[in-house]
């Protein structure tokens, strides 16, 4: 089995692409291109930093969005995105501000304590506001915001999962935010590894075709947790070490496969370890420490990377595919991508938790199709025609 | 007249039962226990203080230590299962100190009591106290941003 190994210090992180890359990649990169130095944005343009819209004005005057947590495109003219709460700007801002809290340099953008407003909201493709579920806002106050924000592919409601780790809860929406249908976990309780009615700083979600749903437990208990779909846990897998089987920090996970898979960012570990659906380990594969992964429509786990700051493209045996990436604040690059999202027309979305921002790629004329990450099909919302 | 006498015992006998079974954690404890592996956390928070004063009555407890950060603080537990907010004075990750809201609550675990402390600089902890003769064991659990924390505390009762 073909591996890439991508665990280098970050200050190197330009290196990686024409290290680590497999050979025939690295002859693709010798014709022109078209990413620039580290193909920086693979076959994607240089993201408009004005997008969303209305990210500059939306918050309160001299505040700016902070962490960005996550972001999902529900369809290209529906995207909802995670906000980590507000930050006071500085009382001086250069004129070269761009308009997110990375360009501070200061990690994380969760210091100050940010004001968890505007912590849910809805644009539309251009970054337009559709809704803004501030009647929500009060759910992370005692927390640091959403983390993670999802629709499962197969839910034809479209109920909207927002995972909280710090408030150690998954929070189930109705599409339209106007309801909170149910709460996994007990609200601030948190539990240790036997626990199966309480969670432990939960990272990540994702779903079986039956609703069955898996959820990466996470910072705190270093585990997975399987549900059945109307959120009865049924079992869960992983203790805290560094074996098969075992965690630190699982951070991401991604659901498919034939018979179906699922594949765990063990990101203290640097790896993602695969099981089956009753959480026999079955595969590692190391060298990345995804903060975030995704299932595409083609059955390919997509994976951000938290050291080299690339996304990488993994076959499901654990074959790089495909990478792009690096680190920074200017638009283009990324600093700690937390969530991936695409869209049917093949835009993708990242947030960023350092950077404070979400940003949209649009795919350049022309580019390979097999490099687009594509989003699953979600299922037609019942009673709806569309996407 | 008597059966209804009885049956009023019969009701009464597990609160009662309960109430016996909940120790009272009032006092003045020493740390006994070396310093867990995986501490400290930053800032002080969930650093087993060498003193903790407790003091316990029928509606709550105070505990008065330094566990709550780097300076010593009197937090209060209300012992009816409702939750016990204020504001004041936390250290955040990154070392500045600001006034942020806190919050406790407790519930008993048959004759342990699991104590929960929260603030809104994302400093937060799980104390699960139980009581043996002279001898007060808290396993605790922290969560901030950073790692989570786990250890066994022990601490004995100073006459």
């Amino acid at each position: 089995m073909r591996r890439t190994f991508l665990v280098l210090p970050a200050s190197v992180a330009l290196l990686i692409g024409l290290l680590t890359i497999p050979a025939s990649l690295q002859e693709r990169r010798a014709s022109p291109a078209k990413g620039g130095v580290g193909d920086i944005t693979g076959p994607y343009e240089v993201p408009d930093p004005k997008w969303p819209a209305w990210a500059h004005p939306y918050p309160k005057p001299g505040h700016i969005w902070g962490s960005q947590g996550g972001v999902f495109a529900e369809s290209p003219n529906r995207i909802y995105l995670a906000n980590r709460g507000e930050l006071k700007l500085p009382d001086t801002v250069p004129p070269n501000f761009p308009g997110n809290w990375g360009f501070f340099n200061q990690q994380a953008a969760t210091q100050p304590i940010a004001n968890m407003v505007n912590c849910i909201v809805v644009v539309d493709g251009e970054g337009r506001l559709i809704e803004a579920w501030n009647q929500w806002d009060h759910l992370f106050e005692w927390g640091r915001g959403p983390h993670q924000v999802y629709i499962s592919p197969y839910d034809p409601e479209r109920h909207v999962w927002v995972v909280d780790d710090m408030r150690h809860a998954i929070f189930k929406f109705t599409h339209d935010g106007k309801r909170l249908v149910q709460t996994i976990g007990i609200l601030d309780e948190f539990g240790d590894n036997d626990d199966l009615t309480r969670l432990r700083r939960p990272t990540m979600i994702d779903w079986l075709p039956d609703g069955t749903f898996f959820v990466a437990d996470g910072y705190g208990n270093t585990r997975v947790v399987k549900y059945d779909k109307d959120g009865k846990p049924l079992m869960k897998w992983g203790t805290r070490g560094t074996g098969p089987g075992q965690f630190n920090t699982p951070h991401g996970i991604a659901v498919g496969g034939s018979p179906p898979r699922v594949f765990v960012s063990d990101r203290g570990n640097r790896r993602i370890q695969v099981f089956d659906v009753n959480g026999t380990f079955l595969d590692e594969w190391p060298g990345i420490a995804p903060h975030s992964m995704m299932m595409s429509a083609d059955e390919h786990v997509w994976a951000v990377d938290s050291i080299s700051d690339r996304i990488v493209k993994f076959d499901l045996t654990g074959n790089v595919e495909f990478s792009f990436g690096q680190f920074g604040t200017r638009p283009g690059y990324t600093w700690a991508m937390h969530q991936i999202s695409a869209d049917q027309d093949g835009n993708l979305f990242i947030a960023e938790v350092f950077g404070g921002r979400t940003q949209k790629y649009r795919p350049r004329p022309g580019a390979n199709p097999t490099h687009l990450v594509r989003g699953r099909s979600l299922m037609p919302m019942a009673g709806s025609t569309g996407n | 007249m008597t059966m209804r006498l009885a049956f009023l015992l019969l009701a009464a006998l597990p609160a009662a039962l309960s109430a016996q079974a909940r120790p009272d954690f009032s006092g003045t404890w020493k740390h006994a226990s070396s310093m867990p592996a995986n501490y400290p956390g930053s800032n002080g928070w969930g650093i087993p203080s060498p003193t903790v004063v407790i003091t316990q009555n029928a509606g709550g407890m105070t505990i008065e230590s330094g566990q709550f950060g780097r300076q010593s603080m009197k937090v209060v537990f209300r012992l009816d299962g409702k939750d016990n907010v204020w504001e004041g004075p936390s250290a955040s990750q990154s070392g500045s100190t600001a006034i942020v809201k806190w919050r406790t609550k407790a519930s008993w675990d048959g004759s342990r009591l699991v104590i929960y402390t929260w603030n809104t600089a994302l400093n937060q902890m799980r104390d699960t106290m139980s009581l043996s003769g002279n001898t007060l064991t808290i396993v605790r659990a922290t969560e901030q941003p950073g790692p989570s924390t786990n250890a066994t505390l022990t601490y004995t009762k100073t006459p």
